[in-house]
């Protein structure tokens, strides 16, 4: 496969997103993101979403969205145009949701506080969604921007697990919380722009792909495709 | 060709100059025009906060109360209280009335509320401490709420339970409620001159930078 890759990498890509692997990939590791992020730090280690937060949430939905409907038959243009763009969309959102949340993420955590503006009390979602009121659960922001410290309501009994990670926590969410590497925002821009780039490349290769086939096709063998020059 | 030349090198000279003078701040990204503009408000400088917002706690603490000093003299600073944030968003901004209230009653000008003798200033200081640093939520409800700003300042239950009912605070609140409309557009805190001009914090880069904009729009 590898080898594949170095000989004729654009067709290679191209056949790789005529399967459905990477589309179902895709779909579950934004889902599982999201799951994550609502289950586990939401629910149950009380980490508040902030506007920002929710707004990566429905990234991630679209992306899933676009991989789902995709991967329901990657060989059929129309589906797969779909999950593309619901994709492309989802990720690229995703991108600038996460850079503007480490902008505020690192005016809160210093004196520096010029540049950013403050979180809105209500979140507008693209074409106006109301998410928040159809999902409060999920998309209705309880937290302040730029903190993601867990915050444990009176009278709440922890198990000593829930206690060892609220307590690792205690800062907010890090990748490596005891040293501060890492902050949610900078995670999820490595995600989204990894993702991003993979589908960029994914669907260009598959448009020249196409295009080739269509020369070909006319122009019988005379056609230029890359990684037939040799 | 020469001729050519100097035209676009005078052209280029004369937009410098107006980008230099006129042009120094631009509506939509340095600041808005309400679309529901705040009454009674000329000669005036509103600060839309809330006690559950980090940026309004940090500009409470580094911005505004240098800002305050350096205002145009004929420019009135009020605070204003948003009620629909956060969980007792109402009993804070009704303590905060009252407190507003009693500091003008004991002479405290619009300069001295960000001094130590402002009741308000302590009120205020003691929820983001409470909700900032030390991530109180008061789940007891909101007598336990209270309770912080109250004992900031030396105040019974019993006073503020009267004191909330003057009228004069009823209608302290009800200028208040247009904070709303404001935090909508872009959050808060949020600045507004003369009630009609909204500043875009993201824009601001300096304390020196957000006078000069606001003797701007005073005059707009």
């Amino acid at each position: 496969m590898i080898g594949n890759l170095r000989s004729d990498p654009v067709r290679t890509i191209s056949q790789w997103q005529d399967k459905r692997f990477l589309w179902v990939f895709m779909a579950v590791l934004s889902l599982f993101m999201v799951i994550l992020a609502h289950s586990v730090f939401q629910i149950w280690l009380y980490m508040r979403p902030c506007e920002q937060c929710v707004y990566i949430r429905l990234a991630f939905f679209a992306m899933a969205f676009g991989g789902i409907v995709a991967a329901i038959n990657p060989s059929n243009p129309g589906l797969k145009i779909v999950g593309y763009l619901c994709a492309i969309w989802g990720s690229f959102k995703g991108v600038l949701y996460s850079i503007k949340l480490n902008k505020i993420h690192h005016a809160a955590h210093s004196d520096d506080l010029f540049g950013v503006q403050g979180c809105s009390p209500e979140p507008t979602f693209p074409f106006h969604l109301p998410l928040d009121k159809w999902s409060p659960e999920w998309f209705k922001p309880t937290g302040d921007c730029g903190y993601d410290n867990p915050i444990i309501p009176d009278g709440v009994q922890l198990s000593s697990m829930q206690k060892a990670i609220t307590d690792f926590y205690a800062d907010g969410w890090y990748l490596w919380p005891p040293a501060h590497f890492g902050n949610m925002a900078q995670c999820t821009v490595i995600t989204f722009g990894v993702i991003l780039l993979f589908l960029v490349v994914a669907a260009a290769c598959w448009v020249v792909t196409l295009v080739c086939k269509r020369q070909a096709a006319t122009q019988d063998a005379s056609s230029t495709c890359p990684g037939r020059l040799a | 060709m020469f001729r050519f030349v100097k035209i676009i090198v005078k052209s280029f000279a004369l937009v410098a100059l107006l980008a230099g003078t006129s042009f120094a701040f631009t509506e939509g990204t340095d600041y808005v025009k309400l679309a529901k503009p705040i009454p009674n408000a000329q000669g005036t400088l509103i600060k839309v906060f809330s006690y559950d917002c980090p940026f309004c706690y940090k500009y409470d603490k580094k911005i505004t109360p240098n800002l305050v000093p350096k205002l145009p003299g004929d420019l009135k600073f009020r605070p204003f209280h948003l009620k629909t944030k956060g969980k007792y968003g109402v009993q804070g901004s009704e303590l905060f009335a009252v407190l507003l209230l009693k500091d003008q009653k004991a002479g405290l000008s619009d300069r001295d509320l960000y001094t130590e003798k402002s009741l308000l200033k302590k009120a205020k200081m003691a929820y983001y401490t409470a909700y900032h640093d030390k991530k109180e939520r008061w789940d007891a409800g909101p007598d336990a709420y209270l309770k912080t700003g109250l004992d900031a300042v030396g105040m019974t239950k019993a006073e503020f339970d009267k004191a909330k009912n003057d009228p004069q605070v009823k209608a302290l609140l009800k200028e208040w409620d247009a904070s709303y409309d404001v935090a909508k557009v872009q959050g808060v805190p949020g600045f507004v001159v003369n009630g009609k001009y909204l500043i875009m914090t993201k824009s601001i880069t300096s304390i020196d930078g957000m006078v000069k904009l606001i003797n701007e729009l005073k005059t707009k």
